[in-house]
């Protein structure tokens, strides 16, 4: 088979794997903000702070599959402690959602500041970074490859049956869709959306750490990297929808491989921004709005 | 006619006046060195993607500060080190230079600015008339017209030279005729493909270069690409990206690493962790091969600036991984020369003792060699004309305020030393630098 069509079909293989760690930092991302109103750009700090607290537990022996649920369940408790105790008093002050960026802009600089001097400069990995690599014809891809591919598989389902077949889910998106007209109907918000933080911080802690294993190495300085991919699903799909975050999440991370095997990887990046910039002047309100699991309360 | 005469008791203090005018060394006819503490600002990038290269300078300050202070300090000054961050972005970097400037009238000596930032900050330190020491190989600065702008390491057309003179003279390694190019997509990291690519292909080499956006999360497909071309070496540097793209590169190759020759900013103890905890160190001590500058790492002027970066350790804990690191050693040397040329001039005024450092560096006919501080305190308190020879060894500025020597072949042994396996002969060098053609 020419290099190019065998290039093409390896790059193929990895843009699933790309999708799927893209896909479980964006739903999260994009759910705090369709639920919460809040433009959370401390995001990616809170991936890679959780991707550490999961490689110094796997330094200590613990497989980094059990790490990454306590990388989860610190990334929930950091979430919602960031909200109640810095977000919540300012948005009880009324502080418009441009303002709600910048405090989270500064939180996210303050999260990395703390942990340079804690966790270093230099790049860390996990104790599992290799695993066998399984060949089907051209596509190659790592035992651990196919098991982020699969969990994001899983996370992804359970996130729609959350939205969709439960009390809470229906509660979340009564508070997304009207959150006045959620707490006037008896829906509790501010436990929703003390709930949503967790679930979010969960999901952005276990993307951390999922993310951190992919990249093989990481340093504090790669949170600002996760949250870039993050931040474009999420908007592509339409911020605030779970289901668009996906699509931007199979878009962004397919295109930037195949790319990559088809012109030239210089301008893999290029090529994913201008699909978002295209979809921004045709569609502005991203692939999804309106028909989003967030949408309405129904 | 009356005559008029000097009061006799006014004799003393102008006699002592004239002598403070003098000061203590030769050529001392500056306005003297003034009061108050000195400070080195170390311009540089200690977050981002390039985060690591910070500290490196840092370490280079803080050990320099107290072989300096020890020692009575610049005529009683002492000399602090303080952090200003360009994020590695020139963007962040102009903002974070002149806000440097504005706020410290006691600037002596700036040191960093990588070629992340230099092109944006050497003109704005130029202008404050504030000499500088930089880690950039960028070629712009080759002839550069910046009287205060000096460089201490050579431009990056000459590391590529001495990476493909490890493919052509390199002892113990098999003939290898495929070399990928492995380096980040920005101009900086790109000036090596050009001299590496013409002089590889006039010693009848296959060459491709694979360029890579640092600082992305993953390098699968950009890897497959690459060893689709099935390379016996890779040439690259990949700062802050090594790691992962080494790892996928094993990943992808079945396990196997791939030889690899890294530039001279390779020998880095940030570098050295990245690789090592994504390939392993076995495979980093077997696989990896460097070039370096001509470093003795012994001497009393080494041995003077380990022990200072020990006691740096107090203020910054990973200081004493920098022993080895090159621009560590230069920037202590910088700041230490520049420290001499103040006491030599007795001037703290930087258009006074700027062109006195590279006299320094140099050494004029008859100069005495000097290797700490003290050493050359004492010579040119005795009247004498220096030549500092630090801990990076001889210096040799041109006309342009770069200064450059010789080649060493290098690898890393498994606690990240550096271990010297040959030298570039001078004449090897020129038939690199003839291939190269540039």
């Amino acid at each position: 088979m020419p290099d190019a069509v065998s290039l093409l079909i390896a790059a193929f293989g990895f843009g699933l794997v790309s999708m799927s760690v893209i896909a479980l930092a964006a739903v999260g991302f994009t759910m705090q903000f369709g639920i919460t109103n809040m433009i959370n750009l401390a995001y990616g700090e809170v991936m890679i702070t959780s991707a550490f607290v999961a490689y110094y537990l796997n330094r200590m022996g613990i497989s980094i599959w059990i790490a990454m649920l306590a990388g989860a369940v610190f990334g929930a408790a950091f979430s919602f402690l960031i909200n109640r105790f810095i977000y919540t008093p300012f948005q009880r002050k009324n502080t418009g959602l441009l303002g709600m960026v910048i405090v989270s802009l500064a939180v996210s600089l303050m999260i990395a500041n703390i942990m340079l001097p804690i966790v270093g400069y230099f790049s860390v990995s996990y104790r599992e970074r290799f695993s066998r690599l399984l060949r089907v014809g051209d596509l190659a891809l790592t035992v651990n490859q196919i098991t982020i591919m699969v969990l994001a598989v899983v996370v992804m389902l359970a996130v729609h049956a959350l939205l969709r077949y439960t009390r809470l889910g229906k509660a979340m998106r009564a508070t997304a869709a009207n959150p006045t007209l959620a707490r006037n109907c008896g829906v509790k918000t501010q436990r929703v959306i003390d709930i949503v933080w967790l679930i979010t911080g969960a999901l952005c802690g276990l993307a951390g750490v999922v993310a951190a294993l992919d990249a093989d190495s990481f340093t504090i300085s790669s949170g600002a990297v996760f949250l870039i991919t993050a931040l474009a699903a999420a908007v592509l799909g339409g911020a605030g929808q779970p289901y668009g975050a996906m699509i931007g999440a199979v878009v962004i991370g397919l295109v930037t491989e195949l790319s990559a095997a088809v012109w030239s990887p210089d301008y893999k990046q290029v090529v994913a921004f201008a699909i978002l910039v295209l979809v921004m002047v045709l569609r502005p309100q991203g692939l999804l709005a309106r028909r989003g699991a967030l949408a309405a309360a129904g | 006619m009356t005559k008029m005469r000097w009061p006799r008791f006014l004799a003393v203090p102008a006699v002592a006046l004239v002598l403070a005018a003098c000061g203590t060394g030769n050529n001392a006819t500056g306005g003297g060195l003034g009061s108050g503490d000195l400070l080195v600002g170390v311009l540089a990038p200690f977050s981002g993607a390039d985060a690591n290269l910070g500290p490196a300078y840092y370490a280079a300050c803080l050990a320099a500060a107290p072989e300096i202070n020890n020692n009575g300090g610049v005529g009683g000054r002492h000399v602090t080190c303080q952090k200003f961050d360009t994020r590695g972005e020139p963007a962040d970097a102009a903002p974070a230079a002149n806000q440097m400037i504005a706020s410290n009238s006691n600037l002596m000596a700036v040191v960093g600015c990588t070629s992340d930032e230099a092109s944006a900050v050497a003109k704005i330190v130029d202008k404050a008339h504030i000499p500088m020491f930089c880690m950039t190989g960028q070629s712009e600065f080759n002839k550069t017209k910046l009287p205060y702008f000096h460089r201490l390491v050579p431009a990056d057309i000459f590391d590529a030279y001495a990476m493909v003179g490890w493919i052509i003279y390199g002892p113990s390694h098999p003939t290898w005729n495929k070399v990928a190019l492995v380096f980040g997509d920005d101009i900086g990291s790109q000036a090596f493909v050009t001299p590496a690519t013409n002089a590889l292909k006039h010693f009848g080499k296959t060459v491709q270069n694979f360029p890579i956006h640092l600082g992305a999360s993953s390098f699968r497909t950009e890897v497959q690409g690459m060893l689709n071309f099935k390379p016996d070496v890779i040439l690259t540097e990949a700062l802050g990206s090594a790691g992962t793209y080494l790892g996928e590169v094993k990943v992808q190759n079945g396990g196997q690493t791939i030889p690899f020759i890294g530039t001279s900013a390779t020998i880095d103890p940030a570098w050295f962790a990245d690789v090592k905890s994504t390939i392993g160190v076995n495979d980093v001590v077997q696989y990896y091969r460097g070039v370096d500058l001509g470093y003795t790492f012994s001497g009393t002027a080494y041995d003077e600036f380990k022990a200072n970066l020990q006691t740096a350790s107090s203020t910054f804990a990973d200081a004493s991984k920098y022993g080895q690191r090159g621009s560590t050693l230069h920037l202590y040397d910088g700041i230490v020369m520049t420290a001499l040329a103040m006491v030599a001039t007795n001037s703290k005024d930087p258009t006074v003792y700027n062109p006195k450092i590279k006299e320094i560096a140099n050494g004029t006919s008859g100069a005495t060699d000097v290797h700490t501080y003290k050493e050359g305190l004492d010579a040119l308190h005795a009247g004498k004309s220096i030549r500092y020879v630090g801990a990076a060894g001889v210096n040799n500025f041109d006309q342009y305020n770069n200064s450059q020597s010789g080649y060493i072949l290098v690898k890393y042994d498994a606690q990240g030393n550096e271990v010297q396996l040959a030298t570039l002969t001078p004449d090897q060098t020129k038939k690199l630098s003839d291939a190269g053609g540039i």
